[in-house]
């Protein structure tokens, strides 16, 4: 069971996505609303998987992401996309994302991503 | 009305159309069987794309900010808001229905707005053949509609769709900037111009050929574009609960008998009718009994798709 660090700047997201980390036995370590507080709130609580929502104010989701790897290479981060946006989750993979989720899904579905990522 | 009005016209209904579409596909996934998609409207110039608009709807807006620009609010009555967010799994409201909207709530309109406009653009971006960006969205409780032109701004032109969620009336506003009809129209003129040339590809002027050049390169431009393709056998409606418990080894039944056709949709947009077959290293395959209202007894030769998308979808306009 992982240490996760949350990142969606909808708040019905982040509990949706908690909620079903929590359900898979894993530690919801921290919250963040935009790109720059994920750097921060990774910075702080060093997680051992980052859920990363790609479209954020202040700095979207692969900006955070290229800057989370810059700061820890071996990080893992997870991608939360919404339906037509293949071509940011191709660049997130490039960028070194473990693996994608695409809005809206199940909680098997999310919890079989983080599974892999932790892998 | 000149041929160039008439360009618009259509340009701004296609824009809709197939919004409407992409947002119709988005909607079903968070309540299946109870979306309805109403009427695609262009507005006449001056007309304001708020009016009728009662007092407390929530908006959620989305721009297109890289690509295009452009704005698109969605506005739903706070009924609605409540129905979208309960079909995307938040609880019912304590208080009842006639409890304030919590924040949670109008989160996840927020959230259903940037899934639906993420879908949007990218059907889009193929009739643009570019990829277009999405802001993140913004809600706002419109206390006053009359105002919400000073919020969102105006714009040469725009359009209204109107949906059912659960019985819940709700709209799209998109405000549409000159330079995306201009670009809009461009692109259906091509494509249209290229089917014409398929008929008649001889003679006519330097100027008619160049056109005609540019339109090939546009067209081969545009055959390169990856398009997202599913086959669809059937539909029902699932309570929340029970899709969230179904044990393993249940049986949903679809709406569709064993032996109707199957549809192909491309990028949210049903596209062709035929059947599932198996090829010989034992994988699905889907073979096309009618494409874009053509069947298979039309078919002299076999012909390569010479556009990515029918030039008039069934059903995408109202």
């Amino acid at each position: 069971m992982a240490r996760v660090l949350v990142v969606d700047d909808a708040a019905f997201m982040r509990k949706v996505v908690s909620d079903a980390l929590a359900s898979g036995g894993h530690d919801v370590i921290g919250e963040a609303g935009n790109g720059v507080e994920a750097i921060d709130r990774f910075r702080e609580l060093k997680p051992e998987l980052t859920m990363l929502d790609i479209t954020m104010p202040e700095k979207t989701g692969l900006e955070a992401l290229a800057e989370i790897m810059a700061i820890d290479p071996s990080a893992r981060v997870l991608m939360c996309s919404a339906l037509g946006q293949e071509s940011k989750v191709i660049e997130s993979i490039k960028l070194g994302a473990k693996d994608f989720v695409v809005k809206p899904f199940q909680p098997d579905r999310l919890l079989e991503a983080v599974g892999k990522a932790l892998a | 009305m000149s041929g160039a009005d008439l360009t618009q016209r259509d340009a701004l209904m296609r824009l809709g159309a197939s919004t409407a579409e992409a947002i119709a596909q988005v909607l079903e996934m968070f309540a299946p069987g109870a979306v309805e998609r109403g009427e695609v409207s262009v507005l006449a110039e001056g007309a304001s794309a708020f009016s009728g608009i009662s007092r407390g709807s929530v908006a959620a807006s989305v721009s297109y900010v890289d690509g295009v620009t452009g704005a698109n609010i969605f506005v739903l009555t706070s009924a609605g808001v409540r129905k979208l967010a309960q079909a995307m799994g938040m609880p019912a409201a304590e208080g009842g229905e006639d409890a304030e909207l919590s924040e949670l709530e109008l989160s996840a309109v927020g959230e259903a707005s940037n899934q639906m406009m993420a879908a949007a653009a990218s059907a889009i971006g193929v009739v643009l053949g570019q990829e277009i960006a999405i802001s993140p969205p913004g809600i706002r409780v419109l206390d006053n509609p009359e105002a919400a032109a000073d919020t969102y701004g105006t714009s040469p032109h725009a359009t209204s769709t109107t949906f059912l969620i659960g019985g819940e009336s709700c709209r799209l506003i998109q405000l549409v900037p000159n330079a995306f009809v201009v670009r809009m129209a461009r692109a259906l003129d091509d494509l249209s111009a290229e089917q014409a040339g398929a008929d008649d590809d001889r003679g006519g002027s330097d100027r008619e050929r160049a056109g005609k050049a540019q339109t090939v390169a546009l067209v081969e431009a545009l055959t390169e574009i990856k398009l997202r393709v599913w086959a669809e056998l059937g539909r029902t409606d699932l309570a929340l609960g029970r899709a969230l418990g179904l044990p393993l080894g249940s049986v949903v039944e679809l709406d569709q008998p064993a032996d109707a056709p199957v549809e192909l949709f491309v990028n949210g947009l049903r596209f062709a009718q035929g059947h599932l077959i198996v090829t010989d290293d034992g994988e699905w395959a889907f073979q096309c009994d009618a494409v874009g209202g053509r069947t298979a007894a039309d078919a002299i030769t076999p012909q390569p798709p010479t556009s990515p998308l029918p030039q008039e979808e069934e059903g995408a306009l109202t």
